[in-house]
């Protein structure tokens, strides 16, 4: 995996990106360089969201705006940010975005915010969030920083969603709440309730993403 | 020098910028938060008394039903309210809700449990606030679990006070006794602190149960 494709390199800042790059930059988070199964990060959210498969939607979309309203806010700051401190100031803005968030959907969304419960606070920690501010926001103009952290927030909530769709599955023997393996004849497997079940899932997912990608490369090579 | 004059300065805004935005928004969001988090409960404690409460009610029309519906009352040290139906001519409770607390496996569990007015059957129960890891000790707030609690009672066939929560171990040994459901599977430490709080809560009841005047 060369820099550029984990968006380490990708320019000053100075010139302006045009369409491809903003495609690039959007399949990229979505797929080419999805965070969870190419650089696996946001791992910790990953294994307790991932029992339900509404946890996992919830999650997944409420990163969506969090990604790309910090890589927003870090962008715009990117010139005054001074860099010895740039990672602590990184986390400050994350955090008080968070907490906003939260607030408002306490006061607004009451439903949303009690399925989302204990989680909010953990978005704070999530690898992802940093990663991306860290490793693109600061080094990119606020539209395509936005498009970057929406489309990471993307590639992370179709992981959780297939990955929660088998963990609900063989845990709870139902899909969304649904029953679908009745509790008369299928013993649920509590393996997949705890984390060594995402660590499982999650693991052969990576495996065949990388499987599929060597194949695909090799055609291209031909 | 100048730089860390720099690093100084841009840290102190920030800082000030921060700390006020998160002021405002959360004195702002205060009074609303409240009344979410007061509904919440309300609701709980309506749907465990089993009033009927309508589709799509709005916090206020929810806060009127139970004002208009329950009344609150002190039997020795417990607060207990009492499901009197606006429309019932005896003035007499048909069920009566008892709320208690404590801690469960990560974080503060909260809940109420109704009974019949004899105060000893189980009528329903709810949590109304619980973090619970979900899928596992999260189930405390599922159906099938809360159906269990339904014709218990606080005291065991001997007639002695308090609550279980049993493992099953297997389909024969079902927690037969009157005062007694079944624990969650691979949530041991969350079915061990609710049935702590629980036993808590039957053992006072069951003291302070002969000073309810009806």
């Amino acid at each position: 995996m060369s820099d550029s494709a984990v968006g380490l390199a990708t320019g000053s800042g100075t010139t302006k990106p045009n369409k491809k790059k903003y495609l690039e930059t959007f399949l990229g988070g979505v797929y080419n360089t999805n965070p969870v199964t190419v650089q696996v990060l946001g791992i910790c959210i990953f294994l307790a969201v991932t029992i339900r498969v509404q946890n996992a939607i919830v999650m997944g979309l409420a990163l969506i705006v969090v990604l790309t309203g910090t890589n927003l806010f870090v962008s715009l700051l990117r010139a005054y940010i001074p860099r010895r401190i740039r990672m602590i100031v990184e986390v400050a803005i994350i955090a008080t975005f968070v907490i906003i968030l939260d607030q408002l959907l306490r006061a607004y969304y009451w439903e949303m915010s009690k399925q989302l419960g204990p989680y909010v606070a953990l978005i704070i920690t999530n690898c992802i969030v940093m990663g991306r501010a860290e490793a693109f926001a600061m080094q990119n103009p606020p539209l395509i920083s936005m498009v970057d952290g929406a489309a990471n927030g993307i590639g992370y909530l179709w992981i959780l969603v297939a990955v929660s769709l088998v963990r609900e599955l063989i845990g709870s023997g139902t899909i969304l709440g649904y029953t679908i393996l009745s509790t008369s004849w299928y013993e649920r497997n509590i393996l997949f309730l705890l984390a060594p079940g995402a660590f499982i899932t999650g693991g052969l997912l990576i495996w065949v993403i990388n499987a599929i990608n060597l194949s695909t490369n090799k055609e291209d090579a031909k | 020098m100048k730089n860390s004059v720099h690093v100084l300065v841009f840290s102190g805004i920030l800082a000030m910028v921060c700390a006020i935005l998160l002021y405002a928004v959360t004195q702002f969001t205060e009074p609303l938060r409240k009344i979410n988090e007061e509904t919440d409960k309300d609701r709980n404690f309506l749907s465990a008394l089993g009033v009927p409460i309508p589709k799509n009610v709005k916090p206020r029309e929810l806060l009127n039903i139970f004002e208009k519906n329950v009344k609150i009352k002190k039997i020795g040290k417990i607060t207990i309210y009492e499901y009197i139906p606006e429309t019932s001519k005896s003035g007499k409770p048909i069920a009566i809700a008892v709320p208690f607390s404590g801690p469960g496996f990560w974080a503060p569990i909260k809940g109420v449990l109704a009974f019949e007015p004899d105060l000893l059957t189980i009528r329903g129960i709810r949590f109304y606030q619980q973090e619970e890891t979900p899928g596992l000790g999260g189930e405390i707030a599922s159906k099938w679990f809360q159906d269990e609690f339904k014709g218990k009672k606080i005291v065991s066939k001997n007639g002695e006070p308090g609550f279980r929560i049993v493992k099953s171990g297997g389909k024969s040994k079902k927690a037969n006794d009157t005062n007694a459901v079944d624990a969650i599977t691979g949530a041991t430490r969350t079915s061990e602190r609710v049935e702590r709080m629980l036993d808590k809560v039957a053992k006072e009841l069951y003291k302070e149960r002969k000073n309810y005047v009806r």
